[in-house]
């Protein structure tokens, strides 16, 4: 088993959001997705190039204006890097500094054992994955549907064991790139149009649950979701 | 031929014999220096810690009355524990013989292993390369009878040398029980502590690896044959590497769990231990630590060696140099994040070490995913 490059960033992708599940740390959180955003973006350029997508973009206006003409996968996957690997940890990491939290207690589980249950659940969508009834048969989309799978999963534990709402902010940033990492290996690309809504979408999610966040901050004195229910004026 | 052979395991002696002695107390003093220029301080020489060894077998012992014969025989016996560790497990990529039976034995594993190689179907260009390089193996090997790059050392069994460390810890923590002072004892309570916690982590990658080798034998894991099956498995041997990395960083009670450079009692974990003995015993104590240090670094180095080398493939010359150079590489680094973090809490160390088990449980995925 020799894995190629193509499985390699995708196994390596769900193998970082597995090791965020292991520490509290807030800030090493951030800098975790940070990575694991920026190795979906080079699977995303990868899997583009190997498609063939290269193309030059169509909006000549945007990139056009600067001289600039660059194949289509590659602008996607720069504005997926950018946008999702690098400004949303720096935004999130500025919410945590506003709102003073540094880490969090986890509720249900230690963070130690979450983690060695989400790689128990990587060796179960590894058997998942092979009954996936696929589009195209061969180990690359298998390989890309089991990281895909680990995603989601790594990314619904953190929403479960985690108290802080920063942190379920985090799973759900992880398992939508779980989902974005599944369409991508098992169609071989997708339009520009939908990957650009996908990523406003995720984007201004990300705006509004960091505004809200403040709210809660201002009317609860504390971001701890588990205690949301007492009810206050 | 065997005149070949004889002069050929005398020079790989020497080399060993030299790097064994000599090399551990440089590791040592690479991480001291390495803290020091980092905290902008000049910092002793690489070769201090050496030179601390001589004056200490020089100097007279101090004997507490309390203690039993278990005191004074520790030192010795986990000195004689940690160098048959370092004669048996492939730490460098050159290994001498020490028994006579073993170039036969491993002229037949490698003659085995190229029998299964050869009934596999050449598909692309990829196995055609790996075949050339098998075959020129083969001629080295049958050239001279052995080359100076085999490991021809057998019986380091994987149990085995997990649990010689175990027995080399086993008195470590008696002795420091049988000085009778208070910090002994919570040291000691505290090692088995962490031994208990990271012993999952080492046998689980050991054993993943000897999975993936379809052998439980450490030096024909390690071994440079290109018939080896876990020979391309670089995702393996990296995860594995990482794993062990962390895991000899909690056995060597480096910074994140132990500070080795404390003057604060509560705090110590392996130096609680040894704050009784002094003089030659102290020495031995020491020499066996950073021993053990070269050994558990080594084996991480391979792993990385060997994940390298599945990706690139480099002459063998280079290969024993890099085995050496790695073993400076690594402490370096350990230097480096002795630096850059802080000790952790005593309740946040199983996280810490929670991570080293996850790697070894991705080995363990990974293994079995080659086997099926």
């Amino acid at each position: 088993m020799s894995l190629d490059i193509y499985e390699m960033l995708a196994l390596s992708a769900a193998v970082v959001a597995i090791l965020m599940l292991g520490t509290s740390h807030l800030r090493l959180n951030f800098w975790l997705y940070g990575i694991h955003t920026v190795i979906v973006a080079l699977e995303a350029w990868w899997i583009g190039g190997l498609a063939g997508h290269t193309d030059e973009l169509f909006l000549p206006n945007i990139f056009g204006a600067i001289g600039l003409a660059l194949p289509q996968h590659t602008v996607e996957a720069l504005f997926f890097g950018l946008f999702k690997g690098i400004g949303v940890p720096i935004f999130l990491g500025s919410i945590v500094d506003k709102v003073k939290v540094e880490g969090d207690t986890g509720t249900l589980l230690p963070s130690a054992l979450s983690m060695h249950l989400a790689i128990i659940l990587l060796g179960v969508s590894y058997l998942l994955s092979a009954q996936l009834p696929v589009l195209s048969n061969d180990a690359d989309t298998k390989i890309g549907a089991m990281a895909a799978m680990s995603l989601v999963f790594s990314g619904m534990l953190l929403m479960l064991t985690r108290r802080l709402a920063i942190s379920q902010i985090l799973g759900f940033l992880v398992m939508e790139n779980g989902i974005y990492l599944f369409a991508l290996t098992q169609t071989h690309g997708m339009p520009m149009i939908v990957e650009m809504g996908v990523l406003l979408d995720v984007l201004v999610g990300v705006m509004i649950t960091g505004l809200l966040l403040f709210n809660i901050k201002k009317s609860f004195e504390h971001i701890d979701v588990t205690q949301l229910t007492d009810l206050r004026d | 031929m065997t005149q070949d052979i004889l002069i050929l395991n005398a020079c790989k002696w020497i080399a060993f014999i030299i790097v064994l002695f000599v090399s551990p107390p440089i590791l040592l003093g690479l991480v001291r220096k390495t803290k020091a220029r980092m905290q902008g301080r000049v910092g002793a020489r690489v070769t201090q810690p050496l030179h601390d060894l001589l004056k200490l077998l020089k100097k007279g012992e101090t004997l507490s009355s309390v203690t039993s014969w278990i005191f004074r025989s520790t030192s010795v016996i986990n000195f004689a524990v940690m160098l048959l560790i370092a004669v048996l497990t492939p730490w460098l990529s050159f290994k001498p013989q020490v028994f006579e039976h073993e170039i036969p034995y491993y002229a037949a594993a490698r003659a085995k292993s190229a029998d299964v190689k050869q009934h596999l179907p050449v598909v692309d260009g990829l196995s055609a390369k790996k075949d050339a390089a098998l075959a020129k193996d083969l001629a080295v090997s049958t050239a001279t009878g052995v080359s100076f790059f085999d490991v021809s050392t057998t019986g380091s069994d994987i149990f085995l040398i997990v649990y010689m460390f175990a027995l080399a810890r086993l008195f470590t923590v008696l002795a420091a029980l049988d000085a009778g002072s208070v910090f002994g004892g919570f040291g000691a309570s505290r090692e088995v502590t962490l031994a208990l916690l990271v012993e999952p982590a080492i046998v689980l990658a050991f054993a993943s690896l000897g999975c993936a080798a379809h052998t439980s034998d450490l030096n024909l894991i390690f071994s440079w044959t290109a018939s080896n099956p876990i020979m391309d498995l670089a995702p393996l041997w990296f995860i594995a590497g990482f794993a062990l990395f962390l895991a000899s960083l909690v056995e060597l009670s480096r910074m994140p769990v132990d500070d080795p450079t404390t003057h604060l009692e509560l705090t110590m974990v392996h130096e609680a231990m040894i704050l009784e003995n002094s003089g030659r015993n102290l020495a031995l104590v020491e020499f066996t630590h950073v021993l053990k240090m070269a050994v558990l670094l080594g084996l991480t180095g391979q792993c990385f060696l060997h994940g390298f080398y599945a990706l690139a493939k480099f002459d063998h010359w280079l290969v024993a140099l890099f085995s050496v150079l790695l073993l400076g590489l690594l402490s370096i680094f350990i230097g480096v994040i002795e630096s850059a973090t802080v000790k952790l809490r005593w309740t946040k160390i199983p996280e810490f070490i929670a991570y080293s088990v996850a790697m070894s449980l991705l080995c363990v995925f990974i293994a079995i995913g080659a086997r099926r």
